[in-house]
């Protein structure tokens, strides 16, 4: 293959990892999934029930390796059987995978409020009904995004990788679950879940479980935690995911053998140096804690 | 928790027994239009999956609930294969499934003691409901990989399912299916039958997916076959779901509403 | 005709390869830091998901890199000890790159959206970087975020599960010949050692300066039990090519 055909192909996908990184994170967001989840979860039991979407889909990187895996699967049928374009079966495939999501989601939703009811905790339809569609909508669109670059990692006019297509998809939304709900889903949990809380710390024990349940004007619902993350959480979940696939395409793609080894450890090193500024510049802007009363110097 | 309806041996006896009868089916008698009974079977097992994930669950086992079951269908994908592999290697495939069971069982067995021994995580059933979790996985894994290969060869299974990589939907969706009715059920007041309902339709929609992929692995009557009666069995389920969670919530199952009294 | 006796004879090498490999998964997991749920609303140190996830998300990109890696070798002659160890070594340095991007964007999160400084709770002093942790440390929490110290053992541990994950697909590899199959065992054998070690630790770690770090050995004689079984059962099946085809 044309080098400059190959770097193409690795920005590609490293373009649609980003979009997909993005759209998971803001799924995950909408429908409360994951670690976050646990304080949404929580707040019935502690006396505050509240109308948020519970989506516990088993975590994160399980239930999109499965959107992922459906899709790439379903595609793949359509390949083999009735050999449509790539572009179609891939599409069909994503919207059985986001068909999956809302069944999941709707299941996960009831059953989780109905296990609270000594709580207090409703379980509201018109939020089922409000969020599904949203929810299944940004599932649709990462497992386009994913299953399409699995299909140009596979295809063996493009890249040519040995592994089966189901499976290079199913490993990369296991990816792309456990860097959403490392990155993006933090912002989600410490800043939106306790956002009448002050900026600039983590969520004190103490508070837990007691979620802003109130939004600008009457009581809030999961819809607008999209809008929320939208402005931080989702792009950067999409940068950490397009930034794993293209970097690690990159280096296999540019140089072959050992270089590629080293080139890849140079990046490493780099980053751990970045993370060690990156660590300085918060202590000097932000500084200790006022309420610390230890004898350890700042 | 509730008291459980069903008691985990009566579960456990219909899972391998429906599992297994439906796997040889569909697997000796070679007609295609049989394959979805292998599928049927896998549903009992993934039932008994459930059934095992929700006794040792309730006890907290330190990281997420969906680990357990990532470990058994890990332990499973290799037990099954390796089960099918032997028969086809003494020329007696029949055996396979059976093979398969008992390794996944003792493996099952040994691992669930090294949590409890070795790593001294002390949960009282950790051992039994390892050995069905594993048990379960891999009827899952065979019943869905007969069903779309539509035989229990080793090298026809290798050829349709594995190399194809329908090998991957199936395993995590097989792996949800046991995960996904208690993950999504959890909390106090949660009840067996609602979870094992919850249980049947995951793996309804696992038979359909399997269905749609072996329209082009087998005949495309005998998967829409498969996807028809998995549709069936889902909506069934599904709406059975729906009835309990009504029953379960009474009063705080409404339309739309502000917070209960009290609560504002 | 082909009998279990003669693949277990001929592929024991296999069955060490396995087991270190899963060892190897084992330790790494131990290295990664993650807080679990609470580092998800920064109330501990650490990566906000779980173990397992983690473990694997990083673990299988390098075996993406190793499978593909191993393709392009096997193209240009057979692969002998020396194209293992560089199939290896890309599988590492493709998990280490999974592991450095997602900690890095996480410590943006941490530092630009949640506006906290990366600490440590259970040490006071970052044995790395010598810096004071605990008057970073907001109250009520226990830490936020990587520092360096959560960084490095971090990467140390992307580098020893993508080492492992690749170490057992190249040795499945050797057994069948079919990147298929080799690759959906390699995922079984790695969710097995990544499982087992979170239970070892509880589901929180902080990586190599925590006590719990202390409990490795447990986990490494759990997991060498598993992966000796896994190992010994994985190495009997094998590749269709052997019964001739089809």
């Amino acid at each position: 293959m044309e080098p400059a055909m190959g770097m193409g192909l690795v920005a590609l996908m490293g373009a649609a990892a980003t979009v997909a990184g993005c759209s998971e994170d803001l799924e995950s967001d909408i429908g409360s999934q994951s670690n976050p989840n646990s304080q949404v979860q929580l707040a019935a039991q502690v006396g505050y029930p509240h109308r948020i979407f519970n989506k516990a889909i088993s975590g994160e990187p399980p239930s999109n390796a499965m959107y992922c895996a459906v899709g790439a699967g379903v595609a793949m049928m359509l390949l083999n059987s009735v050999s449509t374009s790539p572009l179609l079966a891939i599409a069909v495939g994503a919207f059985v995978a986001a068909l999956l999501n809302g069944v999941f989601s709707t299941t996960a939703y009831m059953g989780r409020n109905a296990s609270q009811t000594r709580f207090n905790q409703y379980v509201y339809l018109d939020v089922l009904r409000n969020h599904v569609l949203g929810i299944m909508g940004h599932a649709y669109v990462t497992t386009f995004c994913i299953v399409g670059l699995s299909y140009v990692m596979w295809n063996q006019n493009l890249i040519g990788h040995p592994f089966p297509f189901p499976v290079i998809a199913m490993i990369w939304g296991l990816a792309v679950g456990a860097i959403g709900s490392s990155t993006g889903d933090v912002h989600y949990g410490a800043e939106r879940e306790f956002q009448d809380f002050k900026f600039g710390a983590g969520l004190n024990a103490a508070d837990s479980g007691n979620i802003t349940r109130y939004a600008e004007a009457g009581l809030r619902s999961s819809i607008d935690n999209a809008w929320f993350c939208s402005k931080f959480g989702g792009p950067v979940t999409g940068i950490a995911f397009g930034m794993t696939v293209f970097l690690d395409n990159w280096r296999s793609t540019a140089f072959q053998g050992w270089t590629a080894v080293v080139a890849g450890t140079i990046i490493v090193i780099l980053i751990i140096i970045y993370n060690r500024y990156l660590e300085l510049y918060a202590r000097k802007n932000y500084g200790p804690y006022p309420e610390y009363s230890g004898d350890v110097e700042a | 928790m509730s008291e459980p309806a069903e008691t985990a041996n009566q579960i456990d006896t219909k899972g391998v027994v429906v599992g297994l009868v439906g796997i040889y089916i569909a697997g000796i008698s070679g007609i295609p239009y049989l394959a979805f009974l292998a599928g049927i079977g896998a549903i009992f097992a993934t039932k008994m999956g459930a059934d095992a994930v929700r006794r040792v669950c309730s006890y907290g086992i330190g990281t997420g609930v969906p680990s357990i079951g990532m470990l058994a269908l890990g332990m499973g994908v290799i037990a099954a294969m390796f089960g099918l592999a032997i028969g086809k290697m003494y020329n007696a495939v029949f055996i396979g499934p059976i093979v398969g069971l008992v390794l996944a069982l003792v493996i099952g067995f040994v691992v669930g003691s090294l949590t409890n021994k070795v790593i001294k995580l002390n949960i009282p059933v950790m051992e039994r409901c390892l050995t069905e979790i594993a048990g379960a996985g891999v009827l899952v894994l065979t019943g869905f990989s007969v069903m779309v290969a539509g035989s229990m060869d080793f090298a026809v299974i290798v050829e349709k399912v594995i190399t194809t990589g329908y090998i991957a939907p199936i395993f995590i969706l097989g792996a949800l299916g046991i995960l996904h009715p208690f993950n999504a059920n959890l909390g106090p007041d949660e009840t067996q039958d609602r979870t094992l309902v919850h249980s049947y339709s995951c793996g309804a929609i696992t038979m359909a997916i399997g269905g749609v992929c072996s329209i082009a692995t087998i005949d495309p009557i005998a998967a829409i076959l498969s996807i028809v009666i998995a549709a069936a069995i889902w909506y069934v389920n599904f709406m059975g779901f729906v009835r309990l969670v009504q029953r379960d919530a009474g009063a705080g199952y409404v339309g739309t509403g502000l917070l209960p009294p009290g609560a504002m | 005709m082909i009998d279990i006796i003669t693949m277990l004879a001929t592929h024991w090498i296999s069955i060490i390869g396995i087991v270190i490999g899963g060892i190897c998964i084992a330790v790494g997991v131990h290295f990664v830091p993650v807080g679990g749920a609470p580092a998800a609303m920064a109330q501990a140190t650490g990566i906000g998901t779980g173990t397992v996830q983690l473990a694997a998300g990083s673990g299988l990109t390098g075996l993406l890199a190793a499978g593909y890696m191993y393709k392009t070798l096997s193209a240009a002659g057979a692969v002998g000890i020396s194209e293992v160890i560089l199939i290896c070594a890309t599988g590492a340095v493709g998990a280490m790159i999974m592991m450095t991007t997602t900690m890095i964007v996480g410590n943006w999160v941490y530092i630009y959206g949640v506006g906290v400084p990366p600490a440590s709770a259970k040490v006071e002093y970052d044995p790395i970087t010598k810096n004071s942790q605990a008057p970073y440390v907001a109250p009520g929490t226990v830490g936020q975020g990587m520092p360096t110290v959560c960084f490095v053992s971090g990467t140390i541990g992307g580098l020893l599960g993508g080492l492992g994950g690749s170490l057992v697909y190249c040795m499945l590899m050797w057994v069948n010949g079919d990147p298929a199959i080799s690759s959906i065992f390699a995922i079984g054998v790695f969710l097995v050692n990544a499982v087992l070690p979170s239970y070892n630790i509880q589901g929180t770690i902080e990586g190599f300066h925590d006590p719990k770090f202390k409990r490795v050995p447990k986990a490494i004689v759990a997991c060498f039990i598993a992966s000796l079984l896994c190992g010994i059962i994985a190495v009997m099946i094998p590749g269709t090519a052997m019964f001739g085809g089809i």
